[in-house]
């Protein structure tokens, strides 16, 4: 039989059995009448209305129709991967390892992408030393800024690389001196590469700081002969004195400074460092020390100098104010008793203090244990070596001049003088990111990768090697310095190559010669060498006599001025970056200007505005210091030594019109660009490097001796975010004590101790049973309730906070990070006069005044009148700084009072606004006792008047924006969220290792950004937690606790190292 | 028939006939427009144009274009709101409560005043409406079924008691007043001889035709309402004074602000009558029905209302002390003392002292010292509002972040538009409507007429 006539196929069961209708079907061609027969059938046909002319209409409607859909608005295209990248998943952040130094700031930092996009900047915690601080976390902001210099240009022209590298080769063959300028270098693989380029071509390298610190290295030279930085160590002393340095904000290695020094700042450990501070103007390190004594800059010396004598118990010092000289024996003795734990650092940049300040802490015996010798590299500008150049250039005799990371034309003390000289040098180019002062005077630019972008070794000394990598692409034609320096030199390499290379001979020992330990190191940002950096020597004891006869002989003029850095601006070189223009000076609270601070008394005696508010401007001081002058606002400053002005460097850049960034600009009450005389934008500040005092080695003293100081009778307005300074005797809003009266009742529980004692009602039954019913009798607060209790406490999360007041400095890391974390809209400067900052956290500073309303009584004085008189701070205050945000309150006032319930509160104790909910009627912000809720008055990222300011309005620069968080629509409240993208995430995680959620893996930004650890988030219901061990401490305490909201946000009573009978 | 003391002064002066009444009040909207009538209104409206121009500014801007700002989120949005709120309030206090205590010197008052009523609290509805920050989902605040989700409103929340508290209040006075306005409709119907006319006035008047039964329906009616609306004179002003009792903010939070803020309703009520009919009756030739005697009525009330509120005061600064809370006696100090203080003594003299100028009976019965006083009283109550808001808001708990509040020209043009709008509103009414209950007036004729009382007493 054969088998393929068995076979049979078949269509369906139909098919297969041949049933009666298929058979039926299977005859005619189409399977049955359609009822598109009927319609084309004859009969249709004749009786349709649809007619030829019917037909041609539909045609060609159909025809204009499809035509006018194709011309639709323009189509965003989004590619997605074609192979996507291992290790990007969209919507998961990676974090690389990094490390930020501009010269000045220097930090491990952990930098966070999304989708390839670098949008936050953390400390790596990694190293254990140093915390980013408000400038580096929003250094990220400078990546994205649209007037970034977007490839080399010659002449002032955009060209090539290839044309600049021919242009360079020519210049380099001309006679003349050749100079490369930059800052301190801490890069091993650039100054290979400069090294290599200046011997190529024969030419000097000369390294310049912006802030000089030249005089630390020379007198540690002079005091050691060690050419070191010298390194202090704050974590080691018990008694720290400061003579004029700001060491907890923008003084020497400051980010490094801060997290150390607290370390000694926990009342808990049973001791506490004590800080005495002398200082000109009220700096961050002032508002945090234990005692603080107002000098004037010419007295920086003496007080040096009568320390000196008082340790040593060598010579005497005259002519020292009374109280000064109080302090400087009580200093004194305190450093005695500290002994090797001692610890003396002077700000001014002048060899003599620093030298006498050496000999001090040698004479303590710290060297070794807070101050250390060891061949530290920061701050190696040479200011003689520079004011040599200087001269040369006028002199036209440099032919060409290459710069690396710095901007004289700015910050030279003389930069006019720089200016001219730059002018006669035939070939200059400028590496920098930005056509800055100095790059825009420059024959050519070849612009360096932004930080982010870019490979980068650092090294400041001991064995610690920091990498930075980059993390993402470079965003525009730019090119690494080292690779423009080797192209430059002749010898072309890929500057990831040098770097590499540098790594695998150089330092190390043979491990770091693999891949796998190259990557390792990269992850963590940094590795170890087995070799230290050659350094270290024993101080050789120098006679320091004559610098102390020369401080004692100082003479001050009527009134001196002292330049110092603000904590946001720096020495300005992220003037264009918006959110640090808006970050208020921790101090003052100002944003968005330079002004100078002065004393009560003497603006009085001028009869300057001393009160700042919307309609309150400020008064313009004419300020005039060896023949310059500046017109500037004056500042009312608690704490400002009388008979002296501060003014902060770092602003009035831009002040040719330069395009540094559209936020460097001062803006008008319509958010306009102010325009000069000249019709280019208007610098925000003006300039004061320059009023500096050089000395004769051409390091500049950032103060002057003798200054005049003339009201102008002009007025100018300054936005302020906080413009009542003293806390009107309210003590439940910060809660403070001494130190001995801390130890005194350190084991009391929680809300007995006198410093920190429960808020109780007084009520009419007999609660301690005294068998009397009187004033005593008081139930605590949280024994009356109106509402129900949410159930939050044991059951699930319950996020809270813990805020250290003891701990927490003002520097305001926590601010930027917050800022930058939850996009939180920039509003610009007129805005924020009109009390419409956008600040989620902000940081309250609170003076204290002479008067209370119990001096009041004992002086007879009636209750109103000692409240105006408690409005007014004393003349030397006391500082508390109190970060403030939502408190999250179980019982939010917030809550009840919003009519669509776009405020409500979560299971797990936050208080959350639905923002595509809110209506807008602002009750809730009205109802917040901490007034911390935030209204979007106007469309941030599209009005007229946020254009220069608000990052959102630029297409480039909102590619910061956390992709994570909303963006606000305007008309809705806003306010902290406890970062509860990152509770979700962190829950996600845990979720998804099947673990609960760890303590500290879920933080907010302004936790993390804490270089204190003052702020500790987490989980009040896991008992084993930092939060709950906080929040059981006998320290904390809920601000306003009377009001009954239960915040989930605790503070800790601010423990200050003073004597109660001092205090 | 009804009688009425010999020695009350007659409600209705002169010799009227029935024929009179009817004639002195329709007459006016048959002739043509005068032109005092026609100047005002030109005003009036472009004020009311401004005012609108303003608004659109402001909700195409954004609320920013106001002076608020982080501390201050209220100022003159709702200082306005409650402003109007409380000047809407003698209208229905007037035609209901006066109704249920048979104060027949009502009649000659109570149209326009419940016209004034229902012009304000139209004007304080644009203040909730355009104070929102998306004033586009202000529906939101209305408990309707939606797909939205589980959304529905916050029933705990005060805001939403106004909205409904304000809503029942507007249309009760509405209907109210329409109610009272159908038989004066049917007379002007009757009379009017223009086509267009007589077909609105004949929808207007609702079928009216003066039979026993509607006149029987019509007093039914209104007494029902009358019932209705006297407990919403009471609860309006309470619910809007919980926007701010129920807060926790020093200076707010008080248990004092619902009979307060309803007697300083009245009182600014009362006011706004009075400035509005003294022009009226002079501009329509009203001084027969209009007169001193009710002139002298109102300002007993104004004294009465004026002093509570006064009391009120008093208490305040009184348990802001006794409290021993120091946030609380600091907010009342802060009034008093603090940058705001100005407006607090403006306050106090207009609400509290000014008023107490009509014991004087010469005074009381000035007309002249009677309207600049209503302007005073009117001027008072509105900076009561201010004080309340604004200043217990500027300086509340934490001092970091007390603050200060000024009005930009956005705000002013907004509150200046609103008063153009509600003339505007006004004096339409007065050119187009009955302004007096002319058919309840007859019913007053033969008993508290002057010449039918003198004829009686004879």
């Amino acid at each position: 039989m054969n088998m393929a006539n068995n076979k049979r196929y078949w269509t369906g069961l139909d098919d297969l059995h041949q049933t009666e209708a298929f058979q039926e079907l299977q005859g005619q061609e189409f399977p049955q009448h359609e009822a598109i027969d009927e319609a084309l059938g004859n009969e249709g046909l004749t009786s349709a209305t649809t007619g030829r002319r019917d037909f041609l209409k539909f045609m060609g409607f159909s025809l204009a129709a499809a035509t006018l859909a194709a011309c639709e608005t323009p189509v965003v295209k989004s590619i997605p991967y074609t192979n996507k990248p291992e290790e990007v998943t969209p919507g998961v952040a990676n974090h690389y390892a990094s490390t930020y130094y501009n010269g000045q700031d220097y930090v491990n930092v952990l930098v966070k992408t999304r989708e390839g996009r670098p949008i936050f900047i953390k400390s790596n915690t990694a190293t254990g030393v140093g915390h980013a601080n408000v400038r580096v976390n929003a250094s990220v902001m400078g990546l994205y800024d649209s007037a970034r210099l977007q490839g080399p240009h010659i002449a002032g022209a955009g060209s090539s690389w290839d044309a600049l590298d021919a242009e360079v080769a020519k210049a380099m063959s001309a006679s003349g001196r050749k100079v490369v300028l930059t800052n301190t270098v801490l890069s091993p693989s650039l100054q290979r590469t400069i090294d290599t380029f200046c011997e190529s071509h024969g030419a000097d390298h000369v390294q310049v700081d912006a802030v000089s610190h030249n005089a630390l290295r020379k007198a540690a030279k002079l005091h050691t002969g060690v050419d070191t930085f010298p390194g202090f160590e704050f974590s080691a002393a018990q008694t720290v004195v400061t003579v004029g340095a700001d060491f907890l904000g923008t003084w020497g290695d400051a980010a490094y400074y801060e997290s150390e020094w607290v370390k000694t700042r926990r009342p808990e450990n049973g001791t506490m460092s004590k800080l005495h501070a002398f200082e000109t103007v009220m700096s961050l390190t002032g508002t945090n020390a234990d005692t603080r004594t107002m000098v004037k800059p010419s007295e920086h010396g003496k007080v040096l100098a009568a320390l000196h004598a008082a340790v040593t118990g060598q010579g005497s010092v005259t002519g020292l104010d009374e109280r000064v000289a109080a302090a400087v024996k009580a200093a004194a003795n305190d450093l005695k008793r500290a002994g090797a734990a001692g610890l003396v650092v002077a700000g001014a940049n002048d060899v003599d203090a620093q030298l006498v300040a050496a000999a001090i802490n040698t004479a303590l015996g710290a060297d070794g244990t807070t101050v250390k010798y060891s061949g530290d590299r920061l701050f190696a500008g040479d200011d003689a070596a520079f004011a040599q150049l200087v001269q040369d250039m006028n002199a036209g005799r440099v032919s060409a001049l290459v710069m690396h990371g710095t901007n004289p034309a700015y910050h030279a003390a003389d930069k006019e003088a720089f200016r001219t000289g730059l002018a006669k040098v035939k070939f200059s180019v400028s590496t920098s990111w930005f056509a800055d002062e100095t790059t825009a005077r420059c024959t050519a630019m070849a612009p360096d990768h932004h930080w982010l972008e870019n490979w980068m070794d650092l090294r400041i000394g001991g064995t610690r090697v920091d990498l930075a990598q980059p993390t993402i692409q470079p965003l525009f034609d730019t090119r690494a310095a080292g690779e423009t320096f080797l192209a430059w030199a002749g010898q072309p390499a890929a500057w990831y190559d040098v770097v590499r290379t540098t790594h695998s001979g150089g330092y190390t020992s043979e491990a770091m010669y693999n891949d796998v330990s190259w990557n390792g190191s990269l992850h963590d940002g940094f590795y170890m060498t087995g070799e230290a950096m050659p350094a270290s020597a024993a101080a050789m004891g120098q006679d320091v006599s004559a610098s102390v006869r020369k401080l004692s002989a100082a003479k001050g003029g009527a009134f001196e001025l002292a330049l110092y850095q603000k904590q946001a601006i720096g020495f300005g070189d992220q003037a264009g970056n918006p959110m640090l223009q808006e970050t208020p000076d921790p101090v003052s609270k100002v944003t968005w200007d330079n002004y100078v601070t002065m004393a009560r008394v003497d603006m009085e005696a001028l009869g300057l505005n001393t009160y700042i508010a919307q309609r309150d401007k400020a008064s313009v001081v004419k300020v005039t210091v060896n023949g310059q002058s500046v017109e500037l606002p004056a500042f009312m400053q608690p704490g400002q030594t009388p008979g002296t002005v501060g003014i902060a460097l770092g602003y009035g850049r831009g002040d040719g019109g330069e395009n540094i960034g559209r936020a460097a600009f001062a803006t008008g009450e319509n958010g306009e660009h102010l325009q000069t005389a000249e019709g280019k934008p208007m610098p925000i500040g003006a300039n004061v490097f320059g009023f500096a005092t050089v000395s004769a080695d051409g390091s500049p003293r950032y103060d002057a001796y003798d200054v005049t100081v003339e009201a102008t009778g002009a007025e100018f307005a300054l936005a302020a975010t906080q413009i009542h300074n003293t806390v009107m005797d309210r003590d439940s809003v910060v809660k403070e004590t001494t130190f001995d009266s801390y130890l005194a009742e350190a084991s009391k529980p929680k809300g007995q101790a006198s410093w920190n004692k429960n808020h109780t009602l007084t009520v009419h039954e007999d609660v301690n049973g005294d068998g009397i019913i009187d004033a005593s009798d008081g139930k605590k607060t949280s024994a009356f309730d109106l509402w129900k209790s949410h159930p939050v406490e044991g059951v699930g999360h319950r996020w809270g906070m813990t805020i250290d007041l003891t701990t927490c400095t003002g520097c305001s890391a926590c601010v930027t990070a917050c800022h930058i974390e939850n996009n939180v809209p920039v509003v610009g400067k007129d805005e924020v006069r009109r009390h419409r900052d956008m600040h989620w956290m902000r940081i309250d500073r609170y003076y204290a005044s002479d008067w209370s309303q119990e001096r009041g009584a004992e002086e007879g004085v009636g209750v109103i009148s000692s409240y105006t008189k408690m409005e007014d701070p004393s003349a030397n205050p006391q500082t508390v700084h109190m970060p403030m945000m939502c408190q999250h309150c179980n019982h939010a006032p917030c809550e009840t009072v919003c009519p669509v319930a776009a405020t409500t509160h979560s299971n797990e104790g936050l208080n959350q606004m639905t923002y595509n909910r809110c209506i807008g009627t602002r009750y809730c912000a009205n109802n917040c006792p901490y007034k911390v809720r935030r209204f979007n008055w106007f469309n941030y990222q599209g009005y007229a008047k946020f254009q220069h300011t608000n990052p959102s309005q630029d297409s480039l620069t909102r590619m910061v924006l956390n992709p994570d968080v909303t963006v606000r629509a305007r008309g809705v409240i806003e306010k902290c969220s406890m970062c509860v993208q990152r509770i979700q995430e962190g829950k996600l995680s845990a979720k998804k290792a099947g673990t609960p959620v760890e303590d500290g893996t879920v933080l907010t930004a302004c936790a993390e950004a804490c270089p204190t650890h003052a702020i500790n988030f987490g989980d009040l219901n896991d008992e084993a937690s930092k939060v709950r061990t906080n929040a059981n401490n006998n320290r904390s305490y809920h601000a306003l606790e009377e009001v009954g909201i239960q915040p989930n946000i605790f503070y800790m009573t601010k423990v200050r190292n003073t004597e109660s009978n001092e205090a | 028939m009804q009688r009425e003391a010999a020695i009350r002064e007659p409600l209705i002066l002169g010799h009227k006939t029935y024929k009179d009444i009817t004639d002195d009040v329709v007459g006016p909207i048959m002739g043509p427009a005068p032109l005092g009538w026609k100047i005002m209104i030109t005003i009036s409206s472009l004020i009311a144009v401004y005012g609108v121009g303003c608004i659109l500014y402001l909700l195409g801007t954004g609320i920013g274009t106001w002076g608020l700002n982080k501390t201050v989120d209220w100022a003159w949005d709702i200082t306005n709101f409650v402003w109007w709120v409380g000047i809407g309030h003698a209208g229905t206090l007037i035609s209901a409560v006066l109704l249920l205590f048979r104060q027949k010197w009502r009649m000659a008052i109570n149209r326009s005043a419940e016209a004034m009523t229902i012009f304000a609290v139209i004007m304080a509805a644009v203040f909730p409406g355009i104070h929102m920050g998306r004033i586009w989902v202000s529906y939101w605040v209305l408990p309707l079924p939606n797909q939205f989700g589980s959304l529905w409103v916050n029933f705990n929340s005060p805001l939403l008691w106004d909205v409904f508290a304000i809503s029942t209040y507007f249309s009760v006075s509405l209907v109210f007043w329409y109610i009272g306005l159908i038989p004066d409709f049917a007379t002007i119907r009757d009379r009017v001889t223009g086509p267009i006319q007589k077909k609105i006035y004949g929808v207007l008047a609702f079928g009216w035709s003066g039979r026993a039964k509607h006149w029987n329906r019509f007093e039914e009616v209104s007494l029902v309402l009358a019932g209705i609306a006297t407990p919403l004179v009471f609860s309006v002003h309470s619910i809007v004074s919980m926007d701010f009792a129920t807060s926790v903010i020093p200076g707010w939070h008080t248990t004092i602000f619902p009979p307060y803020f309803v007697s300083g309703a009245v009182f600014s009520g009362f006011a706004m009558v009075q400035t509005l009919l003294l022009i009226m009756r002079k501009g329509m030739n009203l001084e027969n029905y209009i007169h001193v005697k009710h002139v002298e009525y109102m300002n007993i009330v104004i004294i009465v209302t004026g002093s509570i509120v006064g009391v009120a005061y008093l208490t305040e600064l009184f348990i802001s002390w006794y409290s021993g809370v120091e946030y609380e006696s600091y907010a009342f100090i802060n009034r008093f003392s603090g940058p705001y203080s100005w407006a607090y003594w403006m306050m106090m003299s207009c609400n509290v002292i000014s008023p107490q100028l009509f014991w004087f009976k010469k005074i009381r019965r000035s007309l002249v010292a009677t309207f600049a006083l209503s302007i005073v009283v009117n001027i008072g109550m509105w900076f009561e509002r201010y004080v309340i808001i604004v200043t217990s808001l500027h300086r509340d708990y934490l001092p970091s972040s007390w603050g200060e509040f000024h009005a930009t020209s956005i705000d002013i043009g907004i509150f200046i538009g609103t008063i153009g709008i509600f003339l505007t509103l006004f004096l339409a009414f007065a050119r187009f409507f009955p302004v007096l209950a002319l058919n309840e007036l007859k019913t007053i004729l033969k008993s508290s007429g002057e010449s039918y009382k003198n004829e009686q007493a004879k």
